[in-house]
């Protein structure tokens, strides 16, 4: 029960963050269309947003259940199935390393600098708000 | 216009598939190997740098060859790998850890996250790069 729930909801989060990856690749290239200069360059802003909510979500996962009197499964399946499939951490260090690649040094710093300052924060408003 | 860029069916069926696989090993990894509350999270940390290696090995192996169908692609990228690795775990961990007062503990997890994650994924880019290098390097040697 526990295997198949957590399942269940990492499928879930895998699908949103699909989503929001699909999302935003058709914004940056609406606007490679429109300014072919290539000065807008990609940068991982889908990567961040998954990354920050899910940190939400798991900082709320601790409390809310508890709250609503639901099984520890439910949270298990809510902290590693759906928190622990929308965020990923192999694009986050694939990315950094291809803007290092492209010796975009600033751009990789704050990427690695945005996610984590943005993640903490969000873990810890999650928790604030679940307690 | 409408649908010119969302993704076909086929890929979506991909990630949800590659997305409950990844889950499920990663949830079964912490079971074999259980994480214990104020230790260092060694089961995250191993899933993330091995993750983080194969996923920056196969986009490199993908940037030289994109004929590779996208359902494949999404299937194994976004859907397995995105789900196996996991970031929110690391924060959630690091928080638990420096609230519990366990300072050292959630940096030197942080820390190693970091430097091994990317280290990982740089050993994944270069590796990538020299099997297509070989792979295009034979093709060229046995063509005539």
């Amino acid at each position: 029960m526990g295997a198949v729930l957590v399942g269940v909801f990492g499928m879930a989060g895998a699908l949103l963050r699909f989503a929001v990856d699909s999302w935003f690749a058709h914004r940056e290239g609406l606007r490679t269309a429109v300014s072919p200069s290539g000065r807008l360059r990609h940068w991982p802003w889908a990567t961040l947003t998954v990354n920050v909510t899910g940190c939400l979500i798991i900082g709320l996962s601790i409390g809310i259940t508890g709250r609503l009197g639901l099984a520890p499964e439910w949270q298990t399946a809510v902290a590693t199935g759906l928190a622990g499939g929308l965020t990923t951490f192999s694009s986050w260090t694939t990315a950094t390393v291809r803007l290092l690649s492209e010796s975009r040094f600033s751009a990789a710093a704050l990427n690695i600098g945005a996610n984590l300052a943005a993640g903490f924060a969000a873990a810890a408003v999650g928790i604030a708000l679940a307690s | 216009m409408t649908n010119a860029r969302v993704p076909h069916w086929r890929a979506w069926l991909a990630v949800a598939a590659g997305g409950l696989a990844g889950t499920e090993l990663r949830y079964g990894l912490g079971l074999a190997f259980p994480e214990t509350v104020g230790a260092m999270p060694w089961t995250t940390l191993a899933i993330n740098v091995t993750g983080s290696f194969v996923l920056a090995a196969l986009t490199t192996v993908w940037m030289a060859r994109p004929q590779t169908a996208f359902w494949l692609r999404a299937g194994l990228g976004p859907g397995f790998l995105g789900s196996f690795t996991t970031f929110s775990a690391v924060v959630f961990s690091s928080d638990q850890l420096s609230r519990a007062g366990e300072h050292p503990v959630w940096i030197a997890y942080l820390g190693l996250s970091l430097l091994l994650g990317l280290g990982g994924a740089a050993g994944g880019w270069r590796t990538g790069r020299l099997l297509t290098d070989r792979l295009q390097g034979d093709r060229a040697g046995t063509a005539p």
